[in-house]
């Protein structure tokens, strides 16, 4: 098992119809990782994830699961939480969660009994043995997820895992989450809230208009956006004129500069350089690094990128026309 | 294997402890019992209906009280002897019933007179009574229901007057309800008999003439071809019959449950895409198993529920065979023996099998592409237009299962689980038998790929009715695209 990866892509593609719905997509998920799949909506990032569960098949490019292409026996390894919730509204959550254990393979006995276990770590005993039609969201959605977990899977895929869930939930998942990393388990979870993002992942794979963007670690993502502090002056100071000379470029934000940090520069640096122009300085705050400002930044670039291809490729078909 | 039986056990189990199946289970042979005795029914519950004559010399009114007697005494002498009276056949017991009526005994006392059982016979459905009025003038205020005539049952209203003229002319039928033509029969027949022995009156011919051609005719007897010489050219018998009873009962058994069970299948499919389960599924099972597992699911709920009915029909059987007379229990005995013919039993069990195979899947398949029944609709009229095809051969059959349609018909894949069952007690050619039956296994198999294609399309990659539409519209020349439908 050690050594082979649990999930790799490479130069994956899927069109549906004429719409390129992932494009090229390369990535893999070390063993024991926490992987952010970040992405806006309609970025495909449920299309890779179904694609790395082989319910897709990729137009192009391999999707590798546990150094295979996806079949039943590597996705007995895997727990996956679609991001279109569903359940059997007539079935209960204890048989719903065993079901499914026993599709993975459990015996009856014991996807029993790790049914009971699990809803009794979650708190849904009581609700063990109601229609799933008479919970509520929250709580099927807790159920669908403890489907996932049932049969202790290595390898965890959860689309959206976050979303419907109520802030009590949201915590209560991403603790599960730590405790399933805990346990051993790689996971991938896509979202497009940066938080969960930044309090559970070790490594993001950004995703927008079917293409990868950015794939590496928090920190290389926190680096990959310049970084800036803000300084507040007596109003009609021009802290950019003041500060070209130091080699910052500042920008005019309503009463604040907002100052960019060149690459070995830091936000002392700033300050200095500012006082020594003799700014009337009112306010100094360095700005954190924020993965929101990196998916931004990320996002419209692509979309940026996208929009000149398709002006070109307009341009490219009318020159040809005429 | 594991995977397919653990779908098919839980839609299985899902579908029996829903309560609309037990609802079906019960109600189902109840609302085809209903179905099946409402005409007799509704004969034995209709009120008598009383009419009246006037005719001046009472000839007429007499012949038709005398028909409205024979209807009656038919029914003293099924009751008396069913087979026979039924098959036309004389029996020591109707002859003793008939010489009674021909001595003036009503029906009543003729059946006790041929010692039959001791039942009151059902009452006229048209009972005489004395004319309220002179004219049809007169008349008309009870006929149309505002004045009731006074009855042994009460203030009634008046059903029909008949006026016979004393001149010669047309007699009249008068009454409100130009629809039931049960006393308009009666009163035709009742003069025809008195046309026919007053002529013969005139012609001084005894009216036992009559009775004599009846009793001279010869009978025109179905006689049969059979493969033993020596009983070639006997009459046909019940167990000539009963293939022919059997292979249509089991047709229809056979498109009975194809129809009862189907919808679970669409239901079923319906409700995983709506539910968004697929994706779940498909993560933990084979496309083919999944299918496999549903497919087999709905196969056990149409055995459970031929299991309860024929164990239902059994045990009613068997109580009422207690009243039975021995004939008529060896010929029903005669008919459940032919069930178990190999020529029958075994095209029918393949039969049923091949054509759930390709209903279910025409319908699972439907299934996947629907989010809700009223979309299912949409697509359902023209599968459920074939599959009441066969129903309506079944009723030609009845009459000729060699009829030239059923013959074409049964060569036509989905036609054949039904058609060829029929065919069997005409013992077709073995070549014939093979080729369909090879043809029903292709068309099924080929169906299953083609439905196992569009469940996927509709499960994994959510094509819809829209798509559907779609797909036709660019089959028709010149059509390019379809107006969006959703």
């Amino acid at each position: 098992m050690s050594g082979v990866l649990p999930l790799e892509m490479s130069a994956a593609t899927k069109w549906f119809g004429n719409f390129r719905a992932v494009d090229g997509l390369d990535f893999s998920v070390p063993q024991g990782s926490i992987v952010g799949f970040l992405g806006p909506n309609g970025a495909g990032k449920s299309t890779s994830l179904r694609m790395a569960l082989g319910v897709l098949n990729p137009d192009q490019g391999e999707v590798r699961l546990f150094g295979k292409r996806p079949n039943l026996n590597t996705l007995k390894r895997v727990g996956f939480l679609p991001e279109e919730r569903g359940l059997y509204k007539k079935m209960s959550p204890r048989q719903i969660i065993t079901y499914f254990a026993r599709l993975k393979g459990l015996s009856a006995r014991d996807a029993k009994a790790r049914a009971d276990d699990l809803l009794e770590s979650m708190g849904l005993s009581e609700f063990a043995k109601s229609r799933i039609s008479r919970l509520s969201k929250g709580m099927a959605q807790k159920v669908q997820i403890l489907s996932a977990l049932a049969h202790r899977p290595e390898f965890l895929i959860l689309d959206e895992p976050f979303s419907g869930l109520d802030p009590v939930n949201q915590m209560a998942l991403e603790e599960m989450i730590v405790e399933e990393h805990k346990r051993g388990a790689t996971i991938v979870f896509s979202t497009h809230v940066m938080e969960h993002a930044e309090r559970l992942c070790e490594k993001i794979v950004m995703m927008a208009r079917g293409r990868k963007v950015f794939d590496g670690t928090l920190e290389e993502a926190y680096g990959a956006l310049a970084r800036t502090v803000k300084i507040g002056v007596e109003s009609d100071f021009n802290l950019r004129a003041a500060l070209q000379a130091s080699g910052f470029d500042a920008v005019r934000d309503k009463d604040i500069w907002r100052v960019t940090l060149p690459n070995g520069r830091d936000s002392q640096a700033a300050l200095r350089a500012a006082i020594d122009a003799g700014a009337p300085i009112t306010s100094f705050v360095p700005e954190e690094a924020r993965l929101r400002d990196v998916f931004i930044s990320r996002v419209s670039e692509a979309e940026a990128q996208d929009l000149a291809d398709t002006l070109a490729l307009d341009a490219k078909t009318a020159q040809e026309a005429a | 294997m594991r995977s397919t039986y653990l779908v098919a056990m839980r839609d299985y189990l899902g579908y029996v402890t829903a309560w609309g199946f037990w609802l079906g289970l019960l109600f189902t042979p109840i609302l085809l019992g209903i179905f099946m005795l409402a005409p007799a029914l509704a004969a034995n519950s209709q009120p008598a209906r009383y009419f009246t004559v006037i005719d001046a010399n009472g000839e007429f009114e007499q012949s038709l009280l005398a028909e409205l007697n024979s209807i009656t005494a038919d029914a003293a002498r099924i009751s008396l002897d069913p087979v026979n009276a039924g098959q036309g056949n004389d029996s020591e017991k109707l002859k003793t019933f008939d010489d009674a009526i021909k001595a003036g005994a009503d029906p009543q006392e003729a059946l006790k007179a041929a010692g039959g059982a001791n039942i009151a016979l059902a009452s006229p459905d048209y009972l005489p009574v004395p004319p309220p009025a002179a004219t049809i003038e007169g008349l008309r205020p009870y006929l149309d229901g505002s004045q009731l005539i006074e009855t042994p049952n009460g203030p009634q209203p008046l059903f029909a007057a008949i006026i016979v003229p004393d001149n010669g002319g047309e007699i009249q039928y008068w009454s409100e309800n130009f629809q039931a033509r049960d006393l308009l029969t009666l009163a035709s027949n009742a003069e025809y008999k008195l046309a026919r022995n007053k002529v013969f009156a005139a012609a001084n011919v005894s009216l036992d003439i009559a009775d004599d051609v009846k009793a001279t005719r010869r009978d025109v007897s179905r006689q049969l071809l059979r493969d033993d010489p020596a009983t070639t050219g006997s009459a046909v018998t019940i167990a000539d019959k009963a293939p022919f009873i059997v292979s249509i009962m089991m047709a229809f058994m056979l498109w009975f449950l194809i129809f009862s069970v189907i919808n679970y299948l669409l239901m079923g499919t319906i409700e995983e895409r709506s539910n968004k389960i697929f994706d779940t599924l498909l993560t933990s099972v084979k496309l083919p198993n999944l299918l496999a597992g549903k497919l087999i699911a709905v196969l056990a709920l149409a055995l459970t529920l031929m299991t309860f009915w024929g164990v239902g029909s059994a045990t009613i059987g068997l109580v009422a065979s207690q009243n039975f007379a021995p004939e008529q229990t060896q010929d029903i005995m005669i008919v459940l023996s032919t069930v178990l013919k190999p020529s029958l039993v075994i095209p029918a069990v393949i039969s049923f099998v091949l054509g759930y195979l390709m209903y279910g899947s025409l319908f699972l398949a439907l299934g996947s592409l629907c989010d809700t029944i009223q979309e299912a609709q949409t697509l359902m009229t023209p599968l459920i237009v074939l599959l009441m095809t066969p129903l309506f051969m079944l009723v030609l059959a009845i009459n000729d299962a060699q009829s030239p349609i059923i013959e074409a018909m049964v060569w036509v894949p989905l036609f054949t689980p039904f058609l060829l069952i029929l065919r069997m007690p005409t013992e077709p050619p073995l070549w014939e038998v093979l080729v369909q039956l090879g043809l029903m296994a292709v068309a099924a198999t080929l169906i299953l790929y083609l439905a196992t294609r569009v469940y996927r399309a509709g499960a994994v990659h959510g094509a819809g009715v829209a798509d559907v539409w779609a797909f036709f519209g660019k089959l028709i020349p010149g059509k390019k695209k379809m107006p969006e439908q959703s």
